[in-house]
């Protein structure tokens, strides 16, 4: 849950660094190695944050219906379909799953 | 003045044009229905989601917010990888800035714009006054979508009953997953986005919450070995993180 105080300093954060890289980052004087470490960050994280949301819950690994949704919504990515089509798939198989079991 | 607003969202000559900014503009407006949808049916106010929606300004962060406390993980560790997660950004930024304007506080303002294809859509055009033209356009199809499909998701979200009988939960990292497949077309990043997931999932039932997400973080310092020369076959070394 997303409480004020949280949105707040999400959005200080967020916006701190977009200005800050408009204002004073010269992107070219930037060591090489920093901006390859940078650009790969969300990356690391969002892999990261997917595999949690997936197969953990409450800090315990749980395999459930989730993993059904996201694998769908892998393979919908792989052929390419529209981020909505990958989304409703994963939630229809996730729903149809937890029927099912 | 329609002609003026035409020119503006949609600059002519560029390379970018109306069907990539309709693509936009659909991806972005789901992206706000459905992140928003579920972040209100956990309990986020409709207040607190058009702080998202309007200040924080992208997806990303209230999710590793809420993945990391969702898994028992502090307010501080939620809010730090939130910024993780959306550190992109300084540097998206700085890449468009030369070719926005000297005055600081317009540079400032259109800094709010800076998104992923904004800026590789504006940095591809050929000259430099249609780089910033396009980044605009780009930002204006991408920004508007995403806070009318939010506020909608609001709406949506405030009457879904159980989110778990709809699998709601599993288009969290659904949408994740579809935002970074893109990414994931070379070997280095499936390297790196390979050993952040493993290292999530080995370090989350013996660390407090929170840290597997931001331990994972650490995935991205790969990034430093020498690019992998195309069509080696001879495995990765994985062991630099644990």
């Amino acid at each position: 849950m997303l409480t004020w105080t949280v949105v707040l300093a999400l959005a200080a954060g967020v916006y701190g660094q977009r200005a800050a890289g408009a204002l004073f980052l010269k992107a070219d004087k930037l060591p090489d190695a920093a901006k390859r470490v940078l650009d790969k960050l969300p990356l690391a994280i969002i892999a990261a944050v997917v595999a949690l949301t997936t197969v953990t819950a409450g800090g315990k690994l749980v395999l459930d219906a989730r993993l059904a949704g996201v694998a769908v919504a892998g393979f919908c990515a792989w052929r390419k379909l529209p981020m909505l089509v990958a989304v409703i798939a994963a939630a229809a198989a996730t729903a149809l799953v937890r029927v099912i079991a | 003045m329609i002609d003026t607003l035409r020119s503006w969202v949609l600059p002519s000559g560029t390379i970018f044009g109306i069907g990539e900014a309709m693509t936009v503009a659909f991806a972005y407006f789901t992206v706000g229905v459905t992140v928003t949808i579920l972040h209100v049916s956990e309990g986020t106010s409709w207040s607190a989601m058009l702080g998202v929606i309007f200040l924080v300004n992208s997806v990303t962060p209230g999710l590793a917010y809420v993945a990391v406390t969702d898994a028992g993980g502090s307010t501080t560790a939620g809010v730090l990888s939130g910024w993780l997660v959306s550190s992109r950004f300084g540097l998206f930024a700085a890449a468009i800035a030369p070719y926005l304007w000297p005055s600081r506080w317009k540079r400032a303002l259109a800094a709010h714009g800076a998104f992923d294809p904004s800026v590789a859509l504006g940095l591809r055009e050929e000259a430099p006054i249609d780089k910033r033209r396009v980044y605009l356009a780009a930002a204006f199809w991408m920004v508007v979508p995403w806070w009318i499909g939010g506020v909608l998701g609001i709406l949506i979200g405030s009457n879904v009953g159980d989110p778990g009988a709809l699998g709601l939960d599993a288009i969290f990292p659904a949408v994740l997953l579809v935002i970074v497949w893109p990414q994931l077309q070379d070997r280095d990043s499936l390297t790196i986005a390979l050993v952040a997931l493993i290292a999530a999932l080995a370090l989350v039932e013996i660390t407090p919450g929170g840290v597997p997400a931001l331990a994972a973080a650490c995935a991205a310092l790969l990034a430093l070995r020498p690019p992998m020369p195309v069509g080696d076959s001879t495995e990765d070394p994985e062991e630099e993180v644990g």
